[in-house]
């Protein structure tokens, strides 16, 4: 590897021995580094000679450069040359390497010492900032120091950070100041907007007893539906008006999806509490019966029962986290020792289970020519996760990649599923967090999917990291808005009107070397989608498995060189491709590792050996080792 | 949900006459699985998940093809309708009428149940979908009968149960009033336990023959050769020729050229039972060298051996790279300090200059073959999936696993990173010590990784260094509860698996090539892993003259055990020891399951792009060939030490 002279090693501790700091790194920060910058972005703060730590290095490790926050990101930029090979690595045409965007940082902690400190918005900063620690959404870690900036650099910067980092209002967001010019060219993903969008979905399906209906225009009947959806064809719109009252955030039953056979998937919200009958749920679900081609009743699935709720799946998702980003690696080696108890405590990979159970269910029933209504409170959480779930084990179009990038937008944005909240976009006090993973989860979902039918899908596990990371960028009005109407009504904003650009116009944010990583190589399109089967998944918790690309690519620590799914998948790719015909694995496997085309951190990061060795602690073997082995064995 | 009713190892006979394509042949009734399989079935292989039962076609789908055909080929005219499919030389010894499989999945089956000289073998009658339980009787540890006459209460209480080395167990229930359990039970034993009733290993009597000659598969002296060896700094040595020296090492050694046979009987003298260092491997390029022993005979008192010391200096003086020796104890301290009561321990660095000593913490026999107890009570018959990763953590399997890699790799790291030589021992240096040592060496080279390199591994760190392979499985006797059996060699090959989890692309041979040999460990159908050690297998067994060699069986169909990912790499590879990699291999110890099928698809789908490739790769060749037709002749460039040396 290339040893520029930007990067640096220390062999002292950098928080304790003022005099022994690396005497090279005061001449290195001469050049003037500026993060490129976007049509309406501002550069708000900038701190020089800042150090930018590989993770679990305990800070012996890293960069130097020029931190700057803008409204748009919190960039980091060095001057050193990076090395050819990891040329290779996905590169984001709007962030820069060490670029992150202020939607995705989570929390932000100042270290001293041994003491690590939360910093909340509103607080003062201290005078003296030694090291910020920046926790990111989906689980990248900064560790900046400004050792060696200027006096009042890091504090100011840190202000900045905490003031923009979490805005109060949506409008703040720099979806609304980002001035590029945008041409909508990606057609293929059916955005749902249009009645003509939902017919034609109606069309391919095949489904006979349903209706679109118009009762939602102008946001009247509900806020958080879209203004056009599909109810049963016996269904009047007075009913449904009516009807729609009865339920929480008034959703009534709305159509997903039919099998051929006429099978429909039905999502709804619970029956307000206040009131006393289910009179008008009964209407609704003798409704769906009637458009049953053979008014066969449908099954109803109440997700609250088994499912975790957002609170319970953030919960979990934090403790998940702390597994997946430790302090050091000394807390590593500490955590690896109990690593799968640990990873049971905390429930993730039970959550994932239990939706591909309740999705297989689904699935079966409908394939059995069930009509399935999924219930949830208001409908807009677990519904979107199980149905997409549930056609996607049923549907071969959906595990296309603009079929399930439809889906997304069918069961998802249209359908009103909070992202604004549940990603925490807009800041609001702890008490009154509602953040929660809950497309992460589903993500993970089809991602156990694609473990256990790597031929089913057109897209790869990169793709869905990918996807992750882009619900963290506040430029796409995609994952922004916590429902149809919010959208609407930005956009209309007389004062400042919001431009919609999706984000599956990925050619926005990357190259198309980048784009050809989204394609699975094995993907084994069915030649005639109809006559496909369900995918008969194996969703018990001994079936799972953690998804590693996405969880452990920014411990350095954990990264196999020239190892994992990258370098088979690239050598499907060179099969595939006729150009590449003569593509050298071989020259690859030096310089690719197992969390291709993510991590960056490839410097040396060894494992220290006694580590290693001390994690082994049985504890209740001993006791057998010392009445056996040591009196009656000869081979001990 | 429902779990799919089918045995995952029962057969239809119908497929016998299926062709090669084995990974994509059906293993049994697949349409009663589910209500969905009705037109899941109906597609390629390679859209469907549910063609994955196959995958679970371990050795012993391919065993009754070749079995079918041997016995047609034999022309064994005794065969009457009911018999078993027979391997040549095998034999039915007893047959019982109306018994009942208790399948733990599917429940009751009535059928027959045969018992030959080489398998327990149950088909059943009583279902639309006949199927077949066939259990090679190696893999049978424990014979019981159940269910007294006070005691049957139920129909199916009264039987036989087989408690299995391969982590399963199997019931059968008989009916009181036929007396038909006691004939089977006898047989059972009989044929279970040959050498505890006087009786040939079933290797010995089977007569199948292949294309392939397994036994010609390892060469010492080619392997040395293939390494660079003798040269300056090292020779071979044929001091143990009759195995007089050591008569649990090999006849052939490679020792420091320096040393004298004088010296090195009196380094004999002084490591236990004789196993002196002696060369495993060597860097081509560093000269950095892995060498095994056993321990030193220091004892409490200290005791020195100015020969011993001489000695590992010379392999140490063999490495000009570096000043320095490694000497891995793969023990916990503990055990190597308490052994020190019993005359043995370790080699103290104030006597041998130079050296290092790192303890690798891997623990012992005993507490491995509790480990798999465990295991094999979490495993099977089903599992909790409520506590399932508390419960696999709380077997400490996996964390074996991951301290034998961890210790590989830093052998690997001393040897390809620092230029180091390195000499690993444990206590007698023939459990732990092979471990270490093969998977050092399969990490480092390249050779080790495809099939043939991957035979001669374990003819040459396992066989012909005297794993104790009789007394660790127990081949064919009936003391179930020795002391002297455990998992090492599984857990070899376990460890194995978990890397090739990691590089994927780095090995020429696939799962199914590690599960046969591990069915094969147990089966004693070929003479392979019979007796302790390779004077054993010579002077008392005559293995390779009277028993056919595993190897012979696998290289004949080379197809089968062949990943399709395969990429030659031709560097060392270095695996993470973490358990956040380690993974339970279900599709080795739950494969009794059927809901456990593992679903490899990918297989096949690559299978096809390799297959496209090739066709691009032939074109890309002709053009070649066209140009070079054209200009003049180029000499083509000769392989160097990566290729087998056994046939040239």
């Amino acid at each position: 590897m290339k040893v520029s002279r930007m990067s640096f090693k220390s062999y002292v501790d950098l928080d304790e021995s003022d005099q022994k700091l690396n005497s090279s790194a005061d001449e290195s920060f001469c050049e003037q580094l500026t993060p490129k910058i976007l049509p309406g972005e501002m550069l708000i703060a900038e701190a020089q000679s800042v150090l930018l730590f590989t993770p679990t290095t305990s800070q012996k490790t890293g960069k130097s450069g020029v931190l700057t926050v803008t409204n748009f990101r919190l960039s980091f930029v060095t001057s050193e040359e990076k090395p050819a090979e990891e040329l290779c690595y996905q590169e984001n045409l709007l962030l820069g390497e060490y670029d992150i965007c202020l939607s995705n940082v989570d929390t932000l902690y100042l270290l001293s010492g041994d003491k690590k400190r939360r910093l909340l918005p509103g607080q003062r900063v201290p005078e003296r900032v030694k090291v910020l620690f920046v926790l990111c959404k989906n689980m990248k870690v900064l560790t900046f120091s400004f050792k060696f900036s200027p006096v009042g650099h890091g504090k100011t910067l840190t202000n900045a950070l905490l003031h923009h980092a979490f805005p109060r209002r949506h409008q703040l967001l720099f979806a609304y100041d980002y001035r590029e010019p945008y041409f909508k060219y990606n057609q293929k993903v059916i955005s749902f907007r249009d009645p003509e969008e939902w017919r034609k979905e109606m069309e391919r399906t095949g489904c006979k007893g349903w209706r679109l209906t118009y009762q939602n225009q102008r946001f009247q009947l509900s806020s958080s539906l879209p203004e056009f959806f599909v109810v049963g064809k016996e269904v009047t719109d007075s009913q449904i008006n009516i009807a729609a009252q009865h339920f929480r955030c008034n959703r009534p039953p709305l159509w997903c999806w039919s099998t051929k056979s006429g099978a429909a998937l039905v999502r709804m919200a619970d029956i307000v509490s206040t009131v006393p009958d289910r009179k008008q749920e009964n209407a609704m679900l003798e409704s769906v019966r009637k458009s049953h081609p053979r008014k066969t009743p449908p099954s109803v699935i109440d997700l609250a029962k088994d499912l975790p709720l957002p609170k319970d799946l953030s919960l979990s998702y934090f403790r998940l986290r702390e597994l997946c980003v430790p302090d050091s690696s000394r807390q590593f080696w500490v955590q690896d020792n109990h690593f799968f108890t640990l990873l049971e405590n905390c429930k993730w990979l039970l959550y994932v289970s239990t939706c591909l159970i309740k999705s297989a269910e689904a699935a079966d029933l409908l394939h059995k020519d069930v009509s399935v209504v999924l219930q949830e409170t208001d409908g807009r959480d677990m519904c979107c996760v199980i149905s997409s779930l549930t056609v996607l084990l049923l549907d071969p179009y959906f595990r296309t990649l603009n079929g399930f990038q439809s889906l997304i937008q069918k069961e998802w944005v249209i359908m009103g599923h909070p992202f604004c909240t549940r990603l925490r976009h807009i800041y609001t006090n702890e008490e009154e967090n509602q953040q929660s993973p809950i497309f992460l989860l589903f993500l993970d979902c089809v991602w156990q999917l694609l473990q256990q039918f790597p031929t089913q899908f057109q897209f790869s596990e990169t793709y869905l990291t990918t996807l992750w990371d882009a619900t963290h960028i506040s430029l796409f009005d995609t994952f922004l808005f916590d429902c149809e109407r919010d959208r609407i009504f930005a956009v209309k904003d007389p004062n400042n009107p919001l431009i919609l650009r999706n984000v599956w116009d990925w050619g926005e944010m990357y190259p198309d070397k980048d784009i050809e990583l989204f394609y699975n190589p094995f993907y084994n399109r069915p030649e005639n989608f109809e006559l496909s089967a369900p995918l008969d998944v194996q969703p018990n918790v001994s079936d799972m498995q953690l998804w590693s690309q996405c969880y452990f690519r920014f411990v350095p620590l954990l990264e196999l060189i020239g190892g994992g799914k990258p370098m088979i998948d690239l050598a499907a790719r060179a099969a595939l491709s006729i150009e590449n015909g003569s593509f050298d694995i071989v020259a690859f496997s030096k310089h690719i590792g197992s969390f291709y085309p993510f991590t960056h951190w490839r410097t040396n990061t060894k494992v220290p050996p006694l580590l290693i060795n001390s994690s082994l602690n049985l504890s209740n073997i001993d006791t057998l080792l010392d009445t056996q082995s040591v009196i009656t064995v000869t081979d001990f | 949900m429902d779990h799919r009713t089918l045995e995952p190892n029962h057969y239809t006979s119908s497929d016998s006459d299926s062709k090669s394509s084995s990974l994509n042949s059906k293993l049994g009734p697949e349409s009663v699985s589910s209500g969905k399989a009705s037109y899941s079935m109906t597609k390629s292989p390679c859209s469907s998940s549910s063609t994955s039962n196959d995958n679970i076609a371990n050795a012993a789908t391919f065993d009754h093809k070749f079995r079918n055909k041997n016995s047609t080929l034999d022309g064994n005219g005794t065969v009457r309708p009911d018999d078993p499919p027979l391997l040549p030389g095998e034999k039915v010894q007893g047959v019982a009428r109306e018994v009942t499989y208790l399948c733990p999945y599917s429940g009751p089956t009535r059928g027959v149940l045969s018992v030959t000289n080489y398998k327990i073998h149950f088909r059943s009658m009583d279902r639309d979908t006949p199927y077949v339980i066939e259990v090679p009787l190696g893999v049978v540890s424990r014979v019981e009968k159940v269910g007294g006459q006070s005691l049957s209460r139920g129909e199916n209480s009264y039987g036989i149960e087989l408690f299995c080395k391969d982590m399963r167990n199997l019931r059968f229930g008989h009916k009181q009033e036929n007396h038909s359990r006691r004939n089977v039970f006898e047989k059972l034993q009989q044929y279970a336990f040959p050498l505890s009733h006087k009786l040939p290993l079933f290797a010995f009597e089977c007569t199948e023959s292949f294309p392939e000659n397994g036994w010609l598969v390892y060469e010492p002296i080619a392997e040395f050769k293939r390494m660079g060896v003798p040269n300056e700094m090292w020779k071979i040595s044929k001091i143990n020729e009759h195995y007089e020296f050591c008569d649990s090492y090999p006849a052939i050694l490679a020792v420091p050229a320096q040393a004298t046979d004088d010296e090195l009987r009196q380094v004999g003298a002084f490591r236990s039972r004789g196993r002196i260092p002696v060369l495993s491997w060597i860097h081509p390029e560093s000269q950095a060298t892995i060498s095994r022993s056993s321990q030193p005979l220091v004892g409490v008192g200290g005791k020195r051996c100015r020969e011993d010391e001489r000695y590992i200096q010379l392999i140490m003086d063999g490495n000009a790279q570096s000043h320095k020796l490694f000497i891995m104890d793969a023990r916990p301290s503990a055990n190597a300090i308490a052994n020190k009561a019993k005359g043995g321990g370790y080699e103290s660095e104030d006597t041998y200059q130079n050296a290092e000593v790192i303890f690798l913490d891997i623990h012992n026999i005993h507490v491995m073959r509790e480990s798999l107890r465990k295991l094999k009570e979490l495993c099977f018959p089903t599992i909790d999936e409520s506590k399932w990763l508390s419960g696999l953590e709380s077997t400490y399997w996996l964390k074996h696993i991951k301290c034998i890699l961890a210790g590989a790799g830093r052998i690997t790291d001393k040897v390809e990173n620092h230029k180091t030589s390195v000499l690993v021992h444990c206590s007698d240096g023939w459990d732990r010590t092979a471990q270490l040592t093969a998977l050092a060496m399969l990490l480092l080279d390249p050779y080790y990784r495809t099939i043939k390199g991957f035979e001669v591994l374990i003819e040459k760190e396992w066989l012909s260094f005297g794993h104790k392979f009789q007394q660790r499985i127990g081949h064919g006797d009936d003391h179930h509860s020795d002391a002297d059996r455990s998992p090492v060699f599984l857990q070899f090959i376990d460890c194995v698996w978990q890397i090739t989890k990691m590089f994927a692309h780095a090995f020429e041979f696939n799962e199914l090539f590690l599960i046969t040999i591990l069915d094969h460990l147990y089966s004693c159908r070929f003479g392979t892993f019979l007796f302790n050690s390779e004077r054993e297998r010579i002077q008392e067994g005559c293995v390779k003259q009277r028993t056919t060699s595993l190897w012979s069986m696998i290289n004949s169909h080379l197809e089968f055990y062949k990943n399709p990912f395969y990429h030659h790499v031709p560097h060392s590879l270095d695996p993470v020891p973490t358990m956040r990699y380690m993974k339970l291999w279900k599709s080795l110890y739950c494969r009794w399951n059927p809901s456990m099928r593992p679903q490899e698809p990918i297989y096949v789908r690559n299978r096809e792009l390799l297959a496209m490739k090739e066709q691009l790769e032939n074109k890309v060749e002709d053009k070649k060939r066209d140009t070079k037709m054209r200009t003049s002749r180029t000499t083509t460039t000769t392989p160097t030490r990566l290729t087998s040396p056994m046939h040239v």
